[in-house]
């Protein structure tokens, strides 16, 4: 089957990455939670929302690399997120710290979109990838803000773009990770206000079509 | 976006056959995306009704349209978690003037309204 080579290599890109430091996590640390998240989408009977996997004997890894609490954030929002709530992100905020909970987020949502994208076109999953040594960069944007939009911090200004835009600017690397993928799946960025925009495949209508569906099923209601 | 995109092709989308998953939505290949949108959501369990889904998307349109379908909904997997999980929401403006497609589409009790 031939994917394009646009698409395929953007996967490739954010799934390898998974392996390697982030900005708050480390490689082994970030593999560990894209186990977990990969684990929550997949189950045909994942555990109900509001109950965490580290409170289910023998759920989590006997020597995690990362606390309970992280896996708990990730397999709910992989499972779940249709059911998080501005308490329950406070909650975990002041567990994780805000900003690593953004990549916590960005994790989840590189494992989602390659797992859909393999099991939807009938193609083979990935391995999750061997995990690479290093330090997390800790890179903090200076500016970051409050927003309306958000629950959580994003770069300054804000509010001047669309919720999902900021929502990853105060963890760059994940934010890029994040755009090139959606560019490559769906639409570039600034064909974005093109109603007649298309590849040649799928008109603008029918992505929607797509795209409508899906968020209705999955209960989003952004 | 489907209203908007359907309005600006001349194309009038029947956005209860969205919502219901039944109906060819008023598009080319509507039945056939809207099935296998439908089978996609789920990622997990029986691949019986996904696989028959993508057989038919095939079928019709060929593989290269059913790649960029599935990409589509990889897509939007990733998307409905960074909106959720970051409590992404709209401008309380904009949501009034969208009532109407709100509604038709099931969403005005979704408990991620927020």
């Amino acid at each position: 089957m031939d994917v394009r080579p646009d698409l395929a290599a953007a996967q490739r890109r954010a799934w390898s990455a998974l392996g390697g430091p982030g900005t708050w996590w480390t490689g082994p640390q970030r593999v560990a939670l894209a186990v977990t998240a990969l684990t929550a989408i997949t189950a045909v009977y994942p555990l109900a929302p509001w109950i965490a996997p580290s409170t289910v004997d023998g759920w989590l890894p006997a020597d995690p690399v990362v606390s309970p609490g992280a896996h708990d954030a990730i397999y709910r929002v992989a499972a779940h997120a249709a059911t998080l709530s501005r308490e329950w992100y406070e909650r975990v905020r002041g567990e994780l710290g805000d900003l690593a909970y953004v990549e916590v987020v960005g994790i989840a949502c590189t494992v989602a979109a390659v797992a859909a994208f393999r099991r939807s076109a009938g193609l083979p999953a990935w391995a999750v990838p061997e995990p690479i040594d290093g330090d997390p960069s800790r890179s903090t944007p200076p500016d970051l803000v409050d927003a309306a939009l958000n629950w959580v911090r994003v770069t300054a200004p804000a509010d001047e773009t669309a919720a999902v835009v900021q929502a990853f600017t105060s963890v760059p690397a994940e934010h890029q990770r994040l755009w090139a993928l959606a560019d490559a799946q769906y639409i570039p960025n600034l064909e974005m206000v093109d109603p007649g925009w298309t590849r040649g495949t799928l008109s603008r209508p029918q992505m929607e079509l797509v795209a409508a569906r899906v968020s209705q099923l999955r209960e989003c209601f952004y | 976006m489907l209203s908007w995109s359907g309005h600006h092709s001349d194309v009038d989308v029947d956005l209860d056959a969205v919502s219901s998953g039944r109906g060819d939505v008023g598009i080319p290949l509507g039945a056939e995306l809207l099935r296998f949108a439908t089978a996609a959501a789920v990622l997990a369990g029986d691949l019986t009704e996904l696989d028959a889904a993508r057989r038919a998307l095939v079928a019709r349109a060929g593989e290269t349209v059913m790649v960029d379908a599935a990409a589509v909904v990889a897509n939007f997997q990733m998307m409905t978690r960074l909106a959720d999980g970051t409590g992404a929401r709209y401008p309380a403006a904009h949501l009034a003037a969208s009532e109407p497609t709100i509604a038709r589409m099931g969403a005005a009790t979704m408990s991620s309204r927020r």
